[in-house]
């Protein structure tokens, strides 16, 4: 599965990467938008639960009212009320009905409807009422007459009959089971004191039907109260149930938030730095294959393993190297054309110098020949011994010279190139230089400080040319330090690791160059001895030697306290 | 007559025939004594080399000059490029020869020389 998915671009990737987020991001929305929606539908029932609620408080405490009063007006004010109610109902649209419960409704109304028919018969039976409260008055004021006008053969008390009407009264006023009781008893005594007092009927008759008027008011009082009652409970539940419903709501949002924050802190990270790691891996591969590519290994190349950009970025990297180096092995090939032409150049170049010092060299002594020799040939007869045989040794003296300078003109041109380069210990080539010359220092009395490892340090080159280096410029030392008391003449040698090259330092304490000749020194034919001594072949020859090892020769020399001239060669490599 | 050349072989062979001749010589192989030497003493001829250490032939030849516009210098050398012969002949010199040259050559142009000056005091 990882196989196929490798093979994603990474642009393909990344859109993954981002989309997979952001689509869950999106559901969550379209979720927590519904979700919200939904609550605030629950919130506008939890205002209709309540709206009826208020209106079902409304009739009851009309009731109250009503039945306080028990006149028309109120009876009017709790109809109002009840309508309200009913109105009110009614305009709650069948949807929110069918979501709150139909059963629920159909009781509200079925209640509301049978409170109002308990109420519409309450109200009748009050009127009623009324009119046996009328009765029992008018009969006691009678039968108060009545016992006033002194008819009483039955000995009728009006303290009795005043009684009776303040018992009678209270009950009115109380309605309670104690000035029931008293009443009832106050009625007996009156039947027990007359009997068949026919005056006295009517009044006991009309309290009997005030009995079972209050009665039946009192079962109709309750009828309405249960009914007012359980119209209460029903908004009440209603109301009770979608406030639950809000608040589990909010308990739910509450859990998935939390849910979703911890999520958010431990997963989200972890996906982030998954994708990250996934799109970015090829890219740091080859990175580092880059890498080690700039540090010069041009053989490397960048694996070519995703289908992704990186693909046609490492093709197209391989590419660019395959170019790089093949151009590198080119450039290296002309550099080395071009380093053959410019020593061909500078041979040209110095080759009018070179001319212009041969034949001074050359026609020097050859001047000196022939007029030594013209002197013999005119004086020939007047010439002494001594005489003669000092001519002809200034004539071979100069004819060595003329043959001197060839051989080094010779040497610096290369005529006599027999080159037989191998591996040589540059330490010995050294040493042996150093034994060549010992007899010189001897006689010159100059000191040898010589600082030559034991360990063999190996170059490649020519043991000949090399020691001809070394000696040209021993030889210039010991030159230099005619004068000097006393002289030290130092050989050193290092090995220039970081450089993989070896540096021979000889150094004197001699008079020194002046700065004007130091650019001079390695021109042929440049030189500050008297004539005869020096050719000024020595250092050229030396460097050209040297260049032609690959490595350099470099002065340092500070008029009046000495010289030191530093080779450098390159250390032999086995694998070069 | 003055003989400078830093080869003391060219000042010894030279003197010796140049005095057989009946000439009155003075050789210098350092340039700069012969310089010096110019500043106190004049002389007509004077042979030298071109190339030398320290003071060279042309600086030899101002030298004579300025002392002695008269004075016939002729020059010497190993070698002689033709800018160097114009320059000699522009600053005043009276002959250029190149080494190597044969005696009696040089003994030309000293006659030659020693003529001029004879036909200049006289006439
Ligand atoms: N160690 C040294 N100290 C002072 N001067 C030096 C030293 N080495 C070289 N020179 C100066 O550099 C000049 C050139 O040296 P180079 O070896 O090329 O010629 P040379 O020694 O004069 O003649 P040749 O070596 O051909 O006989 C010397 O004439 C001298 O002036
Ligand atoms: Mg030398």
């Amino acid at each position: 599965m990882t196989g196929e998915f490798m093979q994603l671009k990474i642009w393909h990737k990344m859109i993954i990467g981002i989309s997979i987020p952001a689509l869950l991001t999106l559901i969550g929305g379209l979720w927590s938008y519904k979700y919200i929606n939904d609550v605030k539908k629950r919130h506008s029932y939890v205002q209709i639960a309540d709206d009826l609620k208020e209106d079902v408080l409304e009739v009851r405490r009309n009731e109250k009212n009503y039945l306080n009063y028990r006149d028309h007006e109120h009876f009017k004010q709790v109809l109002a009320s009840i309508t309200v109610l009913t109105r009110s109902i009614k305009m709650i649209s069948p949807a929110t009905i069918d979501e709150i419960g139909k059963d629920e409704f159909l009781l509200l109304n079925r209640t509301s409807t049978n409170y109002s028919t308990v109420m519409e018969k309450l109200h009748a039976h009050f009127h009623q009422e009324k009119q046996s409260i009328e009765k029992v008055r008018e009969e006691g004021r009678r039968l108060e007459t009545f016992a006033a006008t002194g008819e009483h053969k039955v000995g009728l008390s009006t303290n009795f009959i005043l009684n009776l009407r303040r018992l009678e009264k209270n009950y009115m006023l109380f309605r309670d089971r104690d000035s029931f009781t008293q009443l009832d008893n106050a009625l007996s005594q009156l039947k027990g004191m007359v009997e068949s007092c026919y005056d006295c009927m009517p009044y006991v008759e009309a309290i009997r039907d005030l009995f079972a008027s209050y009665e039946k008011s009192d079962s109709g009082i309750g009828e309405l109260q249960i009914s007012g009652n359980t119209l209460e409970e029903i908004t009440d539940r209603i109301a009770r149930r979608e406030r639950q419903h809000i608040e589990t709501f909010f308990t739910i949002t509450q859990r998935f938030t939390l849910i979703a924050l911890i999520l958010l802190c431990t997963l989200g990270p972890m996906l982030v730095y998954g994708t990250a790691s996934y799109i970015v891996a090829p890219i740091i591969r080859l990175t580092e294959i880059t890498k080690k590519i700039a540090e010069g290994d041009l053989s490397l190349r960048a694996p070519i393993k995703e289908h992704d950009e990186t693909f046609t970025l490492a093709v197209s990297f391989n590419t660019m190297l395959d170019h790089l180096q093949l151009s590198h092995k080119s450039l290296e090939k002309s550099m080395e054309l071009l380093r053959e032409k410019q020593e061909e150049v500078e041979k040209c170049a110095s080759v009018g110098l070179l001319v212009s010092g041969v034949a001074h060299e050359m026609n020097n002594p050859l001047n000196n020949i022939s007029l030594t020799a013209e002197t013999m040939k005119e004086e020939m007869d007047v010439l002494s011994h001594g005489e003669l045989n000092e001519c002809l040794q200034d004539i071979l003296n100069q004819s060595d010279r003329a043959k001197r300078v060839v051989e080094n003109l010779l040497n610096y041109v290369g005529a006599r190139k027999s080159s037989a380069v191998e591996r040589l210990d540059i330490n010995s080539v050294v040493n042996e230089s150093v034994n060549l010359i010992t007899n010189e220092l001897m006689v010159t009395n100059i000191h040898l400080n010589k600082n030559i490892p034991y360990t063999p340090l190996y170059v490649k080159g020519d043991h000949n040319k090399l020691e001809e280096i070394l000696v040209n410029i021993m030889v210039n030392a010991i030159h230099a330090l005619k004068d000097a008391d006393p002289g030290v003449l130092s050989v050193s040698i290092s090995h220039e690791q970081a450089d993989g090259q070896v540096l021979i330092s000889i150094g004197d304490n001699g008079h020194g160059i002046p700065e004007s000749d130091l650019k001079n020194i390695f021109e042929p034919f440049f030189t500050t001895k008297p004539t005869g001594l020096g050719t000024g072949l020595g250092l050229p020859v030396a460097r050209k030697l040297a260049r032609e090892h690959y490595g350099e020769i470099e002065v340092e020399s500070k008029e009046g306290e000495g010289t030191t001239f530093k080779i450098r060669l390159p250390v032999y490599e086995e694998n070069v | 007559m003055m003989i400078i050349d830093d080869e003391p072989i060219v000042g010894r062979r030279l003197s010796r025939m140049f005095e057989r001749d009946g000439y009155e010589v003075e050789t210098f192989i350092d340039s700069e004594a012969a310089a010096r030497e110019l500043e106190n003493r004049t002389y007509e001829i004077i042979i030298t080399d071109l190339k030398m250490q320290n003071v060279d032939g042309i600086r030899i030849l101002e030298t004579a000059v300025e002392k002695n516009p008269d004075v016939k210098v002729i020059i010497i050398t190993g070698f002689g490029r033709k800018e160097t012969a114009k320059e000699a002949f522009r600053k005043g010199a009276f002959a250029f020869i190149i080494k190597p040259f044969r005696f009696e050559e040089l003994r030309q142009v000293i006659r030659k020389a020693e003529k001029e000056i004879r036909n200049f005091s006289s006439g």
